[in-house]
């Protein structure tokens, strides 16, 4: 049964949409408090910022003569709200629906989904993992204050069956996370000797480790998809379990939009934040340079065509704004569906959602 | 044993994992931060009943395992075991309790299940979609309220719990989800 059909008799249902209504109250207040702006950016996109991942949602602009101009659903407001940081527009958070496209069949996704994004300017992720932490904190606080976390005991919040103490925030690396729950020296998954990218980060390494675990690998296999493996099955498990977890410092073939480490460029100053084993935001200190930028974007068009994604319109105008100027900033993205689902005890995001996807 | 790849994966197909015979109880699409996608795999070892998750890479080549059904009659169950009869061989099979899993608590003694059979041992139940059993215990409804879809718990014979509307009572045959536990609809004898 749909989940707005249940309305009358899930009282769960009901409870998990006011958390998600008091969840939108209080980040507008908090955000406010901070002297952040609320913007709102397009959903509507004629380019974008190539990612390799992604499949996007297309459809088309018709001009009155009905010419057709192709258009893209935005999988994240990121592009438009670092353009206006270019412009000198200062702190600031969207609170917006994002798409992805193929994203079913998956209790934790939905095609469509919630997004907030933030922005702060002369911070760095360090800055954002503290920003974070308060964040939750201040959530936490003001729900109980409504009586909607009736079942949060002293420090813990319980979610499917773990009782996670929000006062312990663990931070670890993903070097460390190698060692600790993979047994794996990360040095031996790259050659730092080797020039390029492709050598450094090198797949016949990963492929020795991984099949001396008992993987199955072949010859289309990539660095970052034997990497995302042995990470999907040995480390995510683990993390957000007791408490939440920070896991940063990603290696680079995984940097997406953030800016390596000054005094190690094999990795970048990205973090995840993971609660109740669920992957809630992602964060960078934003790249500015503009030519690391667009080597990216031609990289990840390469892997775009690659797996034969459809093509889609590279964002120049991204490219124009970092040219001017980036102030030094760290963005974070944060799924408010799946923070929902941890707040209100729910397992499927499809239940916090009153016209979810599914087929 | 056949070659499949992951996109053929099917909840309840026998596949060899690290060389043992392992069912898929679940199974769900994962994108992680870039480049590919995964699919996560709830698999059950035949042997030992034991769980766990592992995350293939997407289109990932996997054996599947060749199982055939045959019919048998459920006889009764023990600490750990619950067993059932071949009526034509009247041989008796004993199924693991953490291989029937949660469908345990919807079986009645007597009646016909399919079994898969692979190298001649019983190694799962296959679930039907829908079972057929008798409310043994049940509140007295308040005024048949069949409009406002509320709810309340019964027991059934097999000893399984279910929620169901309040015009259900003592005795009446209801069809349940086996894998969902949710009522589905009263049944005339």
């Amino acid at each position: 049964m749909s989940t707005w059909k249940k309305w009358p008799h899930d009282e769960k249902i009901r409870q998990t949409y006011y958390i998600r209504e008091e969840l939108n109250f209080l980040i507008r207040k908090f955000f406010r408090n901070k002297k952040f702006h609320e913007v709102e950016t397009p959903i509507l996109l004629p380019a974008l910022i190539p990612e390799s991942y992604y499949e996007y949602f297309k459809t088309h602009l018709l001009d009155r003569n009905l010419q057709k101009k192709t258009l893209f659903l935005s999988a994240s407001p990121e592009s438009s709200l670092k353009k206006l940081l270019t412009a000198g527009f200062g702190n600031c958070f969207e609170i917006t629906k994002s798409f992805r496209n193929t994203e079913i069949g998956s209790n934790i996704h939905n095609p469509e989904f919630t997004m907030l994004e933030w922005y702060m300017v002369n911070a760095d992720y360090k800055n954002s993992m503290d920003l974070l932490k308060n964040l939750f904190q201040y959530l936490i606080v003001n729900l109980r204050k409504k009586k909607l976390l009736p079942h949060f005991k002293g420090n813990l919040l319980p979610y499917n069956n773990l009782e996670i103490d929000m006062s312990r925030w663990e931070k670890i690396s993903i070097r460390k996370a190698f060692n600790k729950y993979c047994g794996i020296d990360f040095n031996s998954l790259v050659d730092k000797n080797a020039n390029s990218d492709n050598d450094i980060f090198s797949v016949s390494l990963i492929k020795t480790i991984a099949r001396k675990k008992g993987y199955l690998v072949d010859r289309k296999n990539t660095w970052e998809e034997i990497f995302n493996q042995i990470y999907l099955n040995e480390i995510e498990p683990n993390l957000g379990i007791d408490h939440p977890t920070i896991i940063y410092d990603f290696p680079k073939p995984l940097a997406a939009l953030a800016k390596l480490k000054s005094d190690n460029k094999l990795f970048a100053q990205r973090f995840e934040l993971y609660i109740g084993n669920l992957e809630l935001a992602d964060c960078y200190t934003e790249l500015d340079n503009w030519q690391e930028q667009q080597i990216r974007f031609d990289n990840d068009q390469y892997l775009r065509k690659k797996c034969k994604k459809y093509e889609i319109t590279p964002d120049s105008e991204y490219i124009a704004a970092l040219k001017k100027g980036l102030p030094d900033s760290s963005g974070v993205a944060l799924g408010i569906d799946r923070t929902v689902m941890l707040f209100a005890g729910v397992e499927k995001i499809q239940d916090t959602l009153f016209f979810p996807l599914d087929y | 044993m056949g070659k499949i790849s992951t996109s053929d994966f099917q909840k309840g197909m026998f596949i060899e994992y690290r060389n043992d015979i392992h069912q898929i109880t679940e199974f769900q699409h994962v994108n992680p931060g870039k480049g590919s996608a995964f699919i996560r795999t709830k698999l059950r070892n035949v042997k030992s009943g034991n769980a766990f998750e592992f995350t293939y890479k997407s289109g990932e080549s996997v054996n599947e395992v060749s199982v055939y059904t045959r019919e048998m009659q459920y006889l009764y169950k023990d600490e750990s075991q619950y067993y059932f009869m071949d009526k034509s061989s009247f041989e008796q099979y004993s199924l693991s309790k953490n291989l029937i899993g949660s469908f345990g608590n919807y079986l009645k003694e007597g009646a016909q299940y399919q079994i898969y059979i692979h190298d001649n041992r019983p190694i799962g139940l296959r679930y039907p979609k829908k079972v057929k059993l008798k409310v043994s215990e049940a509140d007295e409804a308040t005024k048949g309220n069949t409009v406002g879809g509320a709810k309340k718990t019964v027991k059934l014979e097999s000893g399984a719990a279910v929620q169901v509307p309040l015009f259900i009572k003592k005795g009446d045959l209801i069809a349940v989800n086996p894998d969902t536990g949710e009522y589905l609809e009263r049944v005339n004898e």
